[in-house]
């Protein structure tokens, strides 16, 4: 069991990574708002001093618009990035569920599009509040989204659900893969081994990190011989 | 003649370069600074409508900034320019009276939306 010091150095480690990143995510957007800039005049220059019979006038002005284009998609991957970074501010903050499945579902995107996999929320109509680690509570979701995209064909699908069911938040993670609900309760409640071969110990050490957060994982078969893993939380109302 | 002027404060010296640049190109008067306290300076020589005020810079805040022009240059609008949307320096910016924020890379058509109510604004104080 991990005394009070390893929990505080273990928040302050994680509070280190988050402030450096965040730092790193605000200089990279200042340097794209000069990139920004700068081929807006060149832009602006074109259109105002360059012919448009001149024979690269039409391919120059291709060019700028997509390097503006590049810069605004790398302005949101960085907007992805700092809100990523901030999830490591505070070890209890304020939560809407829904809220850290759609960060969750953005951030894993990029793994189901490697995989040729669908990745789809079904979000309760209503704000789940729930007073919790923001960090921590990513890590799981990810970490069961991306086991579940891991487990599925190409092509295939795996769709994330939220809803209150009684006095529980739940989150509903579907895939098309081969584990049955069994054998994913057998490796969420296997023993973790520091010896054990990679990804073995997975589904018990986010179940580790879920019972520390209050809540529990797991698993049921879904119609048409689906798998779906159950992340759940009491839905007590914060306090802070 | 350009209808409002503008302060453009900023530490990054090519972001002003060029945004001045543009700006100009669309008729607008400009100025330019690259730190909070030549910001200032510029406010005691000449009159801006508009100012444009980057929030993170070395020195002076720009929050510090937005309080002194607030205190002593209340006509004049300021638009914060930040990173991020809803941040802290954000949100406490436009509680300490920032018109408006924008956040980087800036849009400019945006901006001079922006510019353009936010001297309105500053013409009707």
């Amino acid at each position: 069991m991990q005394t009070k010091v390893e929990e505080l150095s273990r928040v302050k480690e994680i509070g280190f990574m988050g402030k450096v990143t965040a730092s790193l995510s605000h200089e990279i957007k200042n340097t794209l708002a000069i990139i920004n800039e700068s081929v807006g005049l060149m832009g602006d220059l074109l259109r105002q001093d360059v012919p448009e019979n001149w024979p690269q006038y039409s391919r120059l002005t291709e060019l700028t618009a997509s390097i503006e284009e590049q810069v605004q998609r790398s302005a949101n991957i960085i907007k992805r990035l700092n809100q990523f970074a901030h999830s490591m501010d505070k070890s209890l903050a304020d939560l809407d569920l829904n809220e850290t499945v759609r960060q969750t579902v953005v951030l894993a995107q990029r793994f189901a599009s490697l995989r040729r996999v669908n990745l789809e929320t079904e979000l309760d109509s209503q704000p789940l509040h729930l007073l919790s680690d923001p960090f921590r509570l990513l890590y799981v979701m990810f970490g069961l989204i991306e086991r579940a995209i891991n487990c599925s064909p190409k092509e295939g699908e795996v769709r994330v659900k939220t809803e209150r069911s009684g006095k529980k938040f739940q989150v509903t993670v579907t895939d098309q893969g081969t584990f049955g609900p069994d054998e994913i309760r057998a490796l969420v409640s296997a023993s973790v081994s520091a010896e054990a071969e990679q990804g073995e110990s997975d589904l018990a050490l986010l179940a580790q990190t879920t019972e520390a957060l209050g809540g529990t994982i797991g698993a049921e078969q879904e119609t048409g011989g689906l798998s779906k893993v159950i992340l759940s939380f009491p839905a007590t109302m914060p306090t802070i | 003649m350009a209808e409002y002027r503008v302060l453009l404060v900023d530490d990054e010296e090519e972001f002003v370069s060029a945004l001045s640049e543009r700006l100009m190109l669309r008729g607008i008067e400009v100025d330019s600074a690259l730190n909070g306290e030549e910001a200032l300076g510029r406010m005691d020589e000449k009159e801006f409508e508009v100012v444009i005020l980057d929030v993170m810079m070395p020195g002076l805040s720009g929050l510090e900034v937005l309080r002194q022009i607030k205190s002593t240059h209340p006509n004049t609008q300021v638009i914060l320019l930040t990173g991020h949307g809803a941040t802290r320096e954000g949100i406490e910016g436009m509680r300490l009276g920032a018109f408006d924020y924008l956040i980087k890379p800036v849009d400019i058509e945006e901006m001079l939306e922006k510019m353009k109510e936010a001297a309105k604004t500053a013409h009707m104080d």
